[in-house]
């Protein structure tokens, strides 16, 4: 009858010598057991209570222990919840026991420190203004009927959290919330722009582009349309259309004098040079038409770099990097290749070609050439040609080029120069075209080294 | 806590001395082995009973054994040697029934007798050793009272032994005091009526219990009127409140004294309410500081001198409250801080946001700054703020004590070694057990002085708090120097947790509460207490200071669920509020002196007037879970709260109507409350009906949390609310 099972009481007599207890006392004993379990238990509420806290602990039971002048029990404190093991005795009875974890001392020593919890820390918002509550992110989000809307946007909440293997999760101070006008703008520009099941879609395209270039209070939704074009560029590789649409967004969002997306840049550039540089862009099928998405790629990334790139000093040399990587990488199509050369030139202007292509120029002039060489990919080739003619050209327009400071050598003889500084195929292009302006500055490194 | 075997004999088990009287029907000899067994143990008494020559003890004891054996005229021991174990249930089923079937006018009165009754029925059960039987009643009956008395039923649920009612706190408080509750002449008269006809299926046991046990008190409700009038009563239990009466209860009192004795009427403590006067060195030298001051920084214009708003503020109130004077507390001399303290007073005074009490319905606006404490993994047991608001400190379960800027300033020490870098954080570890209250010395906040729209930041070290006071659960009060961070005292007197401390609103003094049911006065010099207040019956939670120094006030916890208010210099005790049904987690009085607001942990906050001693109103909208803190505007028009259902909440204090009405008639003179009290018309109670969710209409605004309980509600002296949490995902 009582909760607390009297063959405890009996199994304890015998462990000390009692074997034959009378089942009335044994009865009582575990009526009174019972007794003084709800008597600490009692205590322990009052440490809960104290301690401002709704779930009781262990250290409640070992405070409330030490107050009735009783020996705490020990090994049990603990801030996590302790694991109960079951275990059947046969038939009906079951034991509960707590699993203790054995941990091999060699593991434990020779292991990795765990994570240290993070700091304790304050922050201060205001709760209320004369007597009206703000809506921001740090107030609790309310609608007509009073109700949190804290769930309504769950799938809109960045995968910021990360609960690391030893079991401490980190997770964000405090959540993002949208208001629910702002969730559906952002489901409805994310749907104008890659849908191409409506009619007249290119309408309402534009006029989401011009939402996003123009509107003020999208600050809020930068992050979401960040995820959106990571996603968007590295999910749909395969299709021309989507990743101009996004890139179009790019530049839609650059264009707004609203938003502050500083912090956002190291976000972009990836996606951005993805679209300049990467391997397989489009289907095969599309043919040539990838090139005008590099183009508009290297036009974006050349608006980024003159808007973000004296804020983020290691940007320029980072994004250049990369494309120095993919230029004089001969398994990359030429198309990379190309996009490679766009982005040398926008990232760097002419220092950077005068630094990163005229010296690679005659590295380079032996893969131009097998490419030429190649019908199929010729085309490709030519067009890696003409962006690498057009690089060369921002070298003449600059015009710090010495012009015909020492007399150039006239015929063949500076064909063979101009060949032996920047290779055989541009080097006749280059003497081909024929301007002496360009000539001096393709020349300028031989002349000045 | 070794358990006793059971005891051999029923005899000796039928209860403590004060439950059977001489000449009590349960007194008998009941018998478990059967009457055959009894009539020769019975022989044998007698026959020892004569030899020893005890004349009235044979006659007795032949009364009492005749009327079991052969007298079937239905006296309770024949009544009860058919079922024993299940007699009180029965006994209690037919008041029950009775009660619940009776005229509604006396219902509601005679509703409140059911609880003291349940107790004292199951402890009689339990104390004659019927466990199984106890159990039964206990479950089928407890459902009527899980909402008002939940924390009562839990300590009650575990007693199953004669010997746990000997030890449990709670059937002891039932068992040695009288419950107290008021009843109408009528209803008594009909209760004991009922009883009478029912005697033999019970009445005479329940008699038995309200003559032992209940303290019932009779008025005559039509000549009374006011509080107790027939027409309130009816009001208030229509919207299904179940809450106890002022008087009701096991320290049931008089309402309005400090005396449990019913005939103690007239004999009202007078109190000493107002402002507790300055030294006069120290008004001097704070005149001078302010005309000096006026001088150089002349007031803008439609604003009043800083020397004027001075003489304003200590020439007002020429009421009939009378000041407690400093011979009876002495302090201190005072010093050049306490100067510049009292001037920023002055000019917090004249330069404060306003906020007038709630006229028309309005509710003024308040401005509330939470301050969220992240990464805490719940071990934070107390927040507080410093008065000057530039630093908060938390306790922790961890034992050390945490102080931060708020401005972020580093927290210097001369004791610092050279090229140490000071944090804007400061960790205090001394205690061996969880914090559980810090306060931080007097200190003013400086009104940074605005010139043209610039602010010149100097926080002049003057008003900064010096000291800290911590208590643990270590049973130990530490004083902490807020100059080098360090420990510089250790009170050890308690010897039980300490559950709170406050500082006195003028330094110098502070008063601790403990589990040791008692709470504590001390001055910060001497390491021994100057005062024990001994007198509740359970756990001391919580206190508060009355603001002018000469007063505190405590509240207890399960079972006894009073506040009460002491006298520094008498040490007495000079009112006690009983009316809660749960816990007190949180009591804050008013500046103004005159009201006091106590909250419980389900939720319901009260107030209290001082000096009639009565309860003002309750107010409800909280969640269950306690109320942490509670603290009123410097003008004492409104209260804030802030409590574990991750809330905080702005109320309205000026009395309902009808409370005012009756605490007019009650006293029967002209009693102003506070100043609030005379503009207090206008106030319009929306809903009658309430449910116990619903929060009463005086409630101004509830701002809602993101899920962080909060721990601490403050006022500044520019009447911004300051509120601390911790947030807990």
């Amino acid at each position: 009858m009582s909760v607390w099972n009297p063959d405890n009481i009996t199994d304890v007599a015998e462990s000390v010598g009692i074997h034959s207890l009378p089942k009335d006392v044994v009865d009582h004993l575990a009526r009174d057991v019972e007794y003084r379990i709800a008597q600490v238990l009692e205590e322990a509420l009052k440490f809960m209570r104290k301690g401002k806290r709704v779930t009781l602990g262990t250290q409640d039971i070992s405070h409330a222990l030490r107050l009735l002048d009783v020996e705490p029990l020990y090994g049990y404190e603990s801030t996590r919840p302790l694991r109960f093991g079951e275990a059947s005795l046969g038939g009906m009875e079951r034991l509960f026991y707590v699993e203790d974890e054995e941990v091999e001392f060699e593991k434990l020593v020779n292991s990795a420190l765990p994570k240290v919890p993070r700091e304790m820390s304050f922050t201060a918002h205001w709760l209320a203004v004369e007597g009206v509550q703000p809506s921001i992110p740090q107030n609790p989000m309310t609608n007509a009927d009073g109700r949190s809307q804290d769930q309504r946007s769950q799938d809109l909440i960045p995968k910021t959290s990360s609960s690391t293997s030893d079991g401490l999760s980190v997770k964000p101070a405090v959540k993002h919330v949208l208001s629910k006008e702002l969730q559906l703008y952002f489901e409805r520009i994310c749907a104008a722009i890659l849908d191409d099941t409506v009619p007249n879609h290119s309408d309402l395209r534009n006029a989401a582009y011009a939402s996003v270039r123009s509107d003020t209070g999208l600050s809020q939704l930068v992050p979401y349309f960040m995820h959106f074009i990571s996603d968007k560029i590295t999910h749909s590789l395969r299709s021309l259309t989507v990743l101009t649409h996004v890139l179009q967004l790019v530049a839609a969002l650059l264009d707004n004098p609203f938003l502050d997306l500083a912090p956002y840049v190291p976000s972009m550039i990836p996606a951005v040079l993805t679209c300049l540089i990467g391997r397989n862009l489009g289907t095969p099928a599309d043919g040539m038409a990838h090139f005008a998405l590099r183009n508009l790629a290297s036009s974006i990334l050349l608006r980024l770099l003159r808007k973000f790139g004296n804020k983020a000093k290691s940007l320029r040399p980072r994004a250049a990097k990369s494309a120095v990587k993919a230029w004089l990488d001969p398994s990359k199509p030429f198309g990379s290749h190309y996009g490679a050369v766009l982005a040398l030139t926008s990232i760097a202007g002419t220092d950077g070609v005068r630094s990163l292509i005229v010296p690679n120029l005659d590295v380079y002039d032996g893969i131009l050439r097998e490419g030429l060489a190649d019908d199929s990919r010729r085309e490709h080739a030519e067009a890696v040609v003409a962006a690498i003619m057009k690089a060369l050209q921002t070298l003449e327009e600059d015009g710090s080029g010495s012009h015909g400071a020492n007399g150039l050598p006239d015929g063949q003889a500076l064909r063979q120069k101009l060949v032996d500084a920047v290779g055989e195929v541009i080097g006749n292009r280059v003497f081909e075209t024929g301007g002496s302006a360009l000539i001096a500055a393709v020349l300028e490194k031989d002349l000045f080294a | 806590m070794a358990a006793q075997p059971p005891p051999p004999s029923r005899t000796g088990s039928v209860g403590p001395a004060s439950a059977g009287g001489m000449g009590t029907p349960t007194a008998g000899t009941p018998g478990s082995q059967g009457s055959g067994s009894n009539q020769n143990l019975n022989q044998i008494v007698l026959e020892y009973l004569s030899k020893k020559g005890y004349s009235r003890t044979e006659a007795m004891l032949k009364r009492e054994s005749g009327s079991v054996a052969f007298d079937a005229n239905g006296t309770p021991l024949a009544f009860a040697d058919r079922h024993k174990g299940r007699r009180w249930h029965e006994a209690y089923n037919v008041v029950k029934t009775w009660v619940d079937s009776i005229l509604d006018i006396y219902k509601p009165e005679l509703c409140r007798i059911l609880w003291p009754l349940f107790v004292h029925c199951f402890i009689e059960t339990i104390a004659d050793c019927y466990p199984t039987d106890g159990r039964v009643f206990f479950q089928e009956c407890r459902k009527a009272f899980d909402d008002e008395h939940s924390d009562d039923l839990r300590a009650l649920s575990a007693i199953q032994e004669p010997e746990h009612v000997q030890q449990n706190d709670i059937a002891q408080l039932y068992r040695t005091n009288k419950y107290r509750l008021t009843l109408s002449k009528m209803g008594f008269a009909t209760l004991i009526e009922f009883l009478e006809t029912k005697e033999s299926e019970g009445g005479k046991s329940m008699s038995f219990l309200i003559n032992i046990h209940l303290d019932i008190h009779t008025v005559d409700r039509a000549a009374i009127g006011g509080a107790r009038g027939l027409q309130r009563l009816m009001d208030e239990k229509r919207g299904d409140e179940q809450a106890p009466a002022e008087d009701e209860g096991i320290p049931g009192h008089h309402p309005g004294s400090a005396n449990l004795d019913v005939g103690a009427t007239g004999a009202l403590h007078r109190l000493q309410l107002a402002p507790m006067p300055m030294e006069p060195d120290l008004m001097d030298d704070v005149k001078a500081e302010l005309n000096h001051e006026d001088s150089t920084h002349p007031p803008r214009a439609g604003r009043s001198s800083l020397a004027d708003q001075f003489e304003q503020r200590i020439k007002v109130e020429p009421s009939d409250d009378t000041a407690p004077s400093r011979e009876t507390i002495p302090f201190p001399p005072s010093t050049a801080r306490d100067v510049a303290m009292e001037v920023q007073k002055v000019k917090e005074n004249r330069d404060r946001f306003r906020i007038e009490g709630k006229t028309g319905g309005v509710g003024p606006g308040v401005s509330v700054t939470m301050f969220t404490f992240h990464n805490t993994f719940d071990s934070v047991n107390c927040i507080e703020f410093s008065d000057d608001n530039t630093l908060a400190a938390i306790g922790t379960a961890e034992s050390y004590i945490r102080v931060w800027s708020l401005d972020n300033r580093a927290l210097t020490s001369r004791q610092d070694p050279p090229g140490f870098q000071p944090s804007s954080s400061r960790r205090l570890v001394g205690h061996s057990g969880p914090v559980y209250a810090l306060s931080f010395s007097p200190s003013a906040a400086v009104p940074q002085p605005q010139t043209n729209g610039h602010t010149d930041h100097t926080t002049t070290p003057d008003s900064q708090p010096r000291y800290m006071l911590s208590c643990s659960a270590d049973t130990t009060i530490r004083l902490w120097s807020l100059d080098t961070w360090t420990n510089l005292v250790v009170y050890r007197s308690h010897n039980s947790p300490v559950w709170d401390v406050r500082f006195c609103p003028h330094g110098h003094y502070f008063a601790s509460a403990s589990a040791d049911r008692t709470a504590r006065l001390w001055s910060t010099p001497q390491i021994a207490p100057l005062r024990i207040f001994a007198g509740h019956d359970s756990d001391v939670e919580t206190l508060a200071w009355h603001p002018n120094g000469a007063y505190i006030f405590t509240g207890a916890g399960v079972g006894d669920k009073t506040v009460r208010m002491w006298s520094i210099a008498q040490g007495t005790q000079a009112r006690i509020f009983t009316g809660h049904a749960g816990n007190i987690t949180a009591i804050a009085c008013a500046p103004s002196g005159h009201t006091v607001a106590s909250a419980d942990d389900k939720g319901v906050i009260i107030l209290w007037d001082l000096r009639s001693g009565r309860l003002v109103k309750r107010m409800r909208g909280h969640g269950a879970g306690g109320v942490w803190s509670l603290d009123w505007s410097v003008e004492s028009t409104v209260l804030v709260s802030g409590g574990a259902d991750n809330s905080v909440r702005v109320w309205d204090v000026q009395p309902s109507k009808e409370t005012q009405a009756k605490a007019n008639g009650e006293n029967g003179g002209p009693v102003k409350l506070d100043g609030t009290a005379a503009n207090g018309t206008t106030v319009s109670k929306v809903a009658k009906a309430k449910g116990r969710d619903q929060a009463t209409p005086d409630m101004i605004s509830d701002f809602k949390t993101k899920k962080s309980p909060v721990y601490k509600v403050r006022f500044t002296q520019m009447n911004l609310v300051l509120a601390g949490g911790a947030y807990l995902p």
